[in-house]
């Protein structure tokens, strides 16, 4: 206890202020303004922001007035120091916010986006909407700064997971940088400059032939839909709300949280939980993609028995729980408790496994069971 | 191939295979980021940043044209013509406006202002000093055979060093360039005595000395008349630097158009190790410092202190966020003070003659002297080191003869292309900081393009804001896009038909590139437009038909 | 594993031994990915140069099913160098001395001997986790599936009980679970030995207390594990059989054996959601719900409790498997399943475990509890052995190099090694169904060292004959020197690629785990 207390008056002590829009704040070692700003609620826009990675500096949206400095600065690589005076909005702010919305918007759409439209199918990914909610947010109605677009989508890469649309690229370097920071594969790179700057892979090739390993983490934070979830977008036109529900990948025994996504009855796709407690966000190929075996046709859909000419055929439930229980219990009295076995699942959750050992244990007196942690 | 045990191998390794294939092959890169532990994307990414990196074969010889603002007043698109069977591809400004047009072909430069005039002409030295103060970068620059060790003896060199190491404290060191009053003489002015007590205090080792010979600015040229004439004074400045701040390693960070002074600079540096004035033993006092060249490949940004890190570091070459700075977390993430080769060369001077004598070499309060990159529309170009303070009339028209006969100043750039224009009456500023400011504009690594009244300024702009866009980065939005757009504007490829809203976009796009852009590139561009406004508007309105 | 997947960031040195993380464990992986780029150092030891071993700064090649030999030349060299945590080892452990005493004859040369690693790289990798100030070992099944798993389990126990990288943060034995919910099995009770929460069936107060529960008598003895329950259906001594959610047939090495056996039961259901290999030899086979289709827990490799939850209704007729498990014990006349819902049976197990006694359905639901979680308000477990070991002090176990079940020979000269992939999970029951992963890996191919591939006159992309003393399989040969010379891998995902016919040399004597890592093969080009 008395640790705990020191440890707070420790943080109480050395703990400073600035003054955010008018008001003291308080600040822990090594905040940035943007992270203070957030912290209460100003909205700070940002494009290149993601607080899984390193703050980056790119986009520039996130630009706060500081007193004693001649030019704004990024909240987001700035870290607080004692008796700053922030402003996170003024006016002169938000003008330089909303040009840069109009320079970007334009170098995204080439003047192409109408009324602050651009559309952008949420399936395309978690944070694919920011673009587009910025543009809305700031009036940009992509005509001005009309002029060349840049980034040159990858219609020849035909892998069934990653839509590589650069059309849409803004080049925030998101995708490159949570390939390297967070899923450590550093298969996606930048080539060129300026205009020019193009998302890449090693030599410019194909994804299937670079060192993605297809865990979908660049789909997933990119903020305008230029990478999206190929398989997801399939159901761009299946009617229906898209519902979340908040879930644990079935593969490894990561146990990693997701977001299942499903149109009425149909799963659709699978976005990553960033406040899942084993994962923080990271999936791999398996759990971002292979979620379609579910509602494959090849599922059991009716129970089955064998029928006496040796065949296989559907049942009732009530014939098929009978016929299963019979077994059992002709087993138990022919043959002792001790010719009954059980094996549990290992992908199963708790209530299968629970009820398998109970079974046995409780039903006939056995611990004859096991699982499949062996194989 | 040169091993990689020695530090900031990826150039080098780079180099090596593009020396030996004529172009960088995919076999090649596998095998470096292999070596180096460099992941494939990332090296594919960083070579396709340097413009001078070929991917295609024969593309390492192919002739590379300078069509730099002087050169495409002499004549370069002609050049390019001409040597378009060759595979002629055009580089930015190479730094010889003094005497254009330089074509690199294979490991040479060639200049001549026609394709049967192209040969390999050594640097042209500084004018004789027309003034009446006193010299301090240039004093000897003129004498033959300063650039061999015995030359540059002759005349006091290595004796700076050599006492400072026996006699002086590190902190005396720092002191006496502290009271100098020197800056950092590539642009930034940053108080040269500060950033080294900075780089002595922090703590970390090695560190590291980093001499910026990147000399990329468009107009810019005086550090390769030092680096031709005097490189010893660079060794002598570098190892000084190192002993006032604990390093003991350094790298000088040449451009690649500057193949010749390559070869200078490593025979120097050899010959200071074999005389004991670098290496493990400086002087027979122990002291240790070494120091290695590293050749660019093309790329502006790479003047940028952080991003030039990077590109030691074999990272891509963005520039990095700040603070930290490189005097706490520079080469390695190591205390680093990067210095300019012209700063570096006032070194052994100052602490030979004392910071009184170099603060007096300035006129009013100002310290020092400042060189001067002066071509285009002038008589006499050519580098010229003048006591900062001196009127810029002065320069233009009694050191370098004024415009061609007949002719007038139209305007002049500043700070090469980054100071934007000046113009008009504002012609009459003085040579330094304070007076070039008060104007919009600033001295920075002292280029000065002529432009005299036969020139369309509006090309002179476009082209301008073409190379901006052309060596952006690409890290951040404004810069990436505004320069794009400004250049479009200047074009008038796109953008609004009527004046008055293409003033307003650019006026917009200026306003916030100046406020939001990362590093500097993206705040100076906008000076172009800004100061084609401000002095040209007529030039504008005609464009548009007005 | 005793620490949780966050450490993985922490350890200054990573020893990774038998996993295969960065296919099988990806996310997992990212986290050591991190520490390295912190400045950790790794020491991989793996027969395969996999992914891992090129990130590593020391690899230890060693020949398939050595581990033993390479961890006490380790052992040896650690007490050598005087890198023992002494305090750790009087405070902390028991039974050093007749270890220290057996490790003094192997040195690391000798191990070399055995397992084809560099001495000297040996002592660098003992130095390297001996001087750790945060030292972590990582390993899955390529330290279990041999007939030594528990002797190579044991040795890296001894490791780390040697040089207390124990019960701290970045530190500790870390085995990763395959599957989603394998920890979870056992957690429940669905072992031999043990009632839910590893209670020991045998322990006296354990049989009075779920003899209370069920309100009859339980069984006082241990049963028999999965291995001896399918031989003895072959003896035709197990007469009927529940198998949920696995396809024995397939996935068990010695599948003509596993075949035989299920054919010999009197009785067989099997619970599943795609009809297999083993639905088909089956009486009655149920439909059960998947995941997405069902509410319930998980717990993973951490002993992290966690919710999955239902998101859209079940294909066909399927049911939960708690439901199904229910009616069956109903209609057997067996009380105590009067279930409503995945809720009422998760809270039940809470109520006997004490592991999960802190738990509830409710207080899960964000998944931010490890466990043990002995009462409710405790904030649970991430690290385990903080203080004290589960029973008192760490025990050293004196453990000696054993071969192989089968080592090569005239007859069968190549050593084939199995495992996972990326792309694919186990039989592919899943992934196999789940469009797009087959255009990534379309079929399965073995890996031969390009030098082999040369020297056994067998052909880059063409087809090869692959022989054990059990069986036969023909397979795709792919060149890459992933694999060493004289070792081939392929994984067991194939349903038509059925390597683990040719499996199945021998079992650990202890958990009957099967040596799938290891079995000496013929390969012909056809």
């Amino acid at each position: 206890m008395t640790q705990t207390s020191d440890a707070i008056e420790a943080r109480t002590a050395s703990q400073t202020t600035i003054v955010l829009d008018g008001t003291e704040v308080p600040f822990c070692d090594g905040e940035t303004l943007y992270e203070i700003s957030r912290r209460h609620r100003k909205e700070v826009p940002t494009l290149c922001y993601d607080d899984r990675l390193d703050a980056f500096g790119a986009c520039r949206l996130c630009v706060v007035e500081v007193d004693g400095f001649r030019n704004p600065v990024a909240s987001c690589t700035t870290k607080a120091t004692p008796g700053m005076v922030v402003r996170s909005t003024s006016e002169t702010l938000e003008r330089h916010r909303k040009t840069l919305m109009e320079l970007v918007v334009s170098e995204n759409t080439g003047g192409s986006a109408r009324n602050g439209n651009i559309d952008v199918d949420p399936l395309r990914g978690l944070k694919s909407q920011e673009l587009s909610n910025l543009a809305t947010r700031y009036e940009v109605d992509g005509t001005r700064f009309a002029g060349a677009t840049s980034g040159k989508s990858r219609q020849d890469d035909g892998n069934p997971f990653i839509l590589r649309d650069y059309d849409k690229c803004i080049s925030c370097y998101r995708c490159v940088r949570v390939c390297a920071e967070r899923e450590g594969d550093y298969a996606i790179s930048v080539m060129n400059r300026g205009f020019h700057t193009q998302i890449t892979t090693e030599f410019d090739s194909k994804l299937e032939d670079s060192a993605c390993t297809f865990c979908g983490q660049c789909v997933q934070t990119c903020p305008t839909g230029a990478l999206a979830d190929r398989k997801a977008l399939r159901d761009a036109e299946t009617p229906g709300e898209l519902k979340k529900t908040r879930t644990v990948c079935p593969y490894c025994g990561v146990g990693c949280s997701v977001d299942m996504l499903s149109k009425g009855d149909k799963i659709v796709g699978i976005h990553p939980a960033m406040d899942g407690p084993a994962n923080q966000g990271a999936l791999c190929i398996k759990g971002q993609y292979a979620f379609d075996f579910i509602q494959h046709p090849d599922r059991l859909q009716t129970p089955m028995i064998r029928a006496s000419n040796g065949q296989l055929v559907p049942a009732t439930w009530d014939e098929a729980l009978d016929r299963a229980a019979a077994g059992f219990l002709a087993a138990n009295r022919d043959h002792g408790r001790h010719s009954i076995y059980a094996i549990a699942s290992g992908r199963a959750p708790h209530e299968s496994a629970y009820s398998v050992q109970k079974f046995i244990r409780a039903g006939f007196a056995s611990n004859h069971v096991d699982n499949c942690s062996r194989a | 191939m040169r091993t990689p045990n020695e530090p900031a191998p990826l150039l080098p390794l780079l180099h090596a295979y593009h020396d030996r294939d004529g172009m960088l092959t995919d076999d090649a890169l596998r095998e470096i980021s292999a070596t180096l532990k460099i992941p494939l994307a990332d090296l594919y990414g960083t070579v396709t940043f340097y413009h001078f990196f070929a991917r295609e074969p024969g593309g390492r010889d192919a002739p590379r044209v300078c069509d730099g603002p002087i050169c495409k007043l002499k004549g370069c698109d002609g050049m390019l013509d001409a040597l378009a069977a060759e595979g002629a591809k055009p580089m930015p400004c190479a730094g010889r406006c003094d005497e254009p047009i330089p074509v690199l072909r294979g490991g040479e430069v060639l200049t001549g202002l026609s394709v049967d005039d192209l040969r390999v002409r050594p640097t042209p030295l500084p004018p004789a000093y027309p003034g009446d103060d006193e010299e301090c970068v240039f004093a000897h620059i003129r004498e033959p055979g300063r650039a061999t060790l015995d030359g540059y003896r002759a005349n006091g060199g290595y004796t700076a060093l050599e006492s400072a190491l026996r006699d002086a404290s590190p902190g005396a060191v720092i002191e006496t360039i502290e009271a100098s009053g020197l800056a950092g003489r590539g642009g930034a002015g940053f108080p040269t005595g500060r950033k080294w007590r900075a780089v002595a205090d922090a703590a970390g080792s090695p560190k590291t000395i980093v001499c910026n010979a990147d000399e990329g600015e468009p107009g810019c040229f005086k550090d390769r008349a030092i680096m031709d004439y005097d490189p010893h004074a660079i060794i002598e400045g570098m190892v000084l630097a190192g002993f006032a701040t604990g390093a003991e390693r350094g790298f000088i960070y040449l451009r690649y158009e500057y193949p010749k002074t390559l070869e200078i600079l490593e025979r120097a540096i050899a010959e200071a190790e074999s005389a004991g004035m670098l290496g493990d033993d400086i002087a027979g006092t122990d002291t240790e410092f070494r120091l290695y060249v590293r050749r660019g490949a093309g790329a502006y940004i790479c003047g940028e202190e952080t991003s030039l890190l990077n590109s030691l570091e074999g990272k891509h070459p963005f520039p990095r966020n700040r603070p930290p700075f490189p005097v706490t977390h520079g080469f390695e993430d190591l205390p680093t003070a990067v210095n300019n080769v012209e700063t570096l060369a006032s070194v052994a001077p100052i602490l030979r003659n004392g910071a009184e004598w170099y603060r007096g070499l300035g006129r009013g309060e100002h310290a020092g002297t400042k060189l001067i990159s002066l071509s285009g529309d002038i008589q006499r170009p050519g580098n010229y080191e003048v006591p900062i303070g001196l009127p810029l009339r002065t320069l233009l028209d009694d050191w370098a003869g004024g415009p061609q006969p007949g002719r007038s100043i139209q305007a002049v750039t500043m700070a090469g292309l980054s100071g934007g224009f000046l113009g008009g009456e504002d012609l009459d500023a003085t040579l330094d900081e304070p007076s070039l400011r008060g104007k919009g504009s600033f001295l920075g690594a002292g280029g000065i393009m002529v432009f005299d009244d036969t020139r369309d300024m509006l090309e002179v702009a476009h082209g301008a804001m073409r190379f901006f866009a052309h060596e952006s980065c690409g890290k951040c939005f404004p810069c990436r896009i505004g320069t794009q757009r400004l250049t479009e504007r200047l074009a008038r490829d796109a953008g609004p038909a009527a004046l008055d809203a293409w003033r307003e976009e650019v006026a917009d796009i200026g306003a916030t590139m100046k406020a939001t852009s990362a590093c500097g590139l993206g705040m100076a561009a906008p000076l172009i437009t800004e100061s084609l406004l401000r002095y040209f508007p007529d030039a504008v309105r005609a464009h548009f038909g007005d | 594993m005793s620490n949780p997947l966050s450490d993985m960031e922490k350890p200054d040195v990573i020893f990774a031994i038998g996993t295969n993380m960065t296919e099988c464990h990806p996310v997992a992986a990212t986290r050591l990915k991190r520490a390295l780029r912190n400045g950790a150092k790794m020491i991989v030891a793996d027969p395969r140069r996999i992914p891992l071993a090129e990130m590593a700064d020391l690899y230890l090649p060693l020949r398939v099913g050595s581990d033993v030999a390479l961890l006490l030349g380790m052992a040896h060299v650690i007490a050598r160098e005087g890198l023992i945590d002494q305090e750790f080892l009087e405070t902390r452990t028991t039974g050093s001395e007749q270890f220290l005493a057996h490790v003094a004859e192997f040195t690391p040369e000798w191990a070399e001997s055995i397992c084809g690693v560099p001495a000297a790289d040996i002592e660098q990798a003992a130095k390297w986790y001996g001087a750790a100030e945060r030292g972590a070992i990582y390993y899955t099944l390529g330290i279990t599936e041999h007939i030594c798993g528990v002797d190579n389990v044991q040795s890296l126990c001894n490791l780390v009980l040697m040089t207390g990288n124990i019960g701290r943060p970045g530190t500790g034995i870390n085995p990763m679970r395959g599957q989603n919910n394998i920890q979870g099995a056992g957690d429940c009770g669905a072992i031999p030995a043990n009632f839910p929460g590893f209670q020991p069936v045998t322990d006296p107060a354990n049989q009075a207390k779920f003899e209370k529960l069920y309100g009859k008598k339980v069984d006082l003895e241990r049963g028999i594990t999965k291995v001896r329950a399918l031989e003895r259906a072959a003896e035709k001594t197990m007469k009927a059989m529940l198998i949920v959610g696995e396809n024995t047939a397939v996935s068990d090495p010695d599948r003509k054996h596993c075949e035989h056996a299920l054919t010999s039961l009197d009785h067989l259901v099997v619970i599943d959601i795609f009809p297999n290999e083993t639905t088909a030899l089956a009486d009655v086979v149920l439909p059960a719900t998947a995941w997405g289709e069902t509410d319930g827990v998980y717990t993973n490799t951490e002993r992290r409790v966690q919710r999955v939850r239902q998101a859209v209704p079940p294909q066909g007729e399927a049911r939960p498997e708690w439901w199904i498990i229910a009616q069956i014990a109903k209609r057997c006349g067996i009380p105590g399943f009067e279930y409503e819902s995945a809720k009422d049976v998760f809270n039940e197990l809470c109520s006997v475990s004490p592991i999960y006694r802190g738990l509830d359905w409710d207080r899960i639901d964000k998944g931010e509890y490890h466990w043990p979680v002995p009462e409710a308000g405790h904030p649970g477990t991430p690290v385990l052995h903080e203080t004290e070991f589960k029973n008192g002090r760490g025990v050293f176990t004196v453990v000696g190099y054993r071969d192989p079940a089968e080592v090569v020979d005239d007859d069968y000269p190549v050593w084939l090694t199995t495992g996972r992939r990326l792309q694919n999970y186990h039989t592919r029951t899943m992934t196999g169904r789940a469009s797009g992963i087959d255009y990534l890996q379309p079929e399965e191919f073995l890996e031969v060292h390009p030098d082999n591939v040369t020297a056994w006159g067998l052909e880059d992309g063409g087809m090869c004959r692959m022989s054990s003393s059990r069986g036969s399989i023909e397979i795709r040969v792919r060149a890459t020197d992933k694999s060493p010379r004289g070792t081939v891998f392929c994984s067991f995902g194939f349903g038509d690629v059925r390597v683990n016919d040719l499996t199945g040399s021998g079992y650990d004597p202890v958990t009957e785990t099967a040596e799938l890592k290891v079995c000496p093969v013929r390969l012909e080009r056809v």
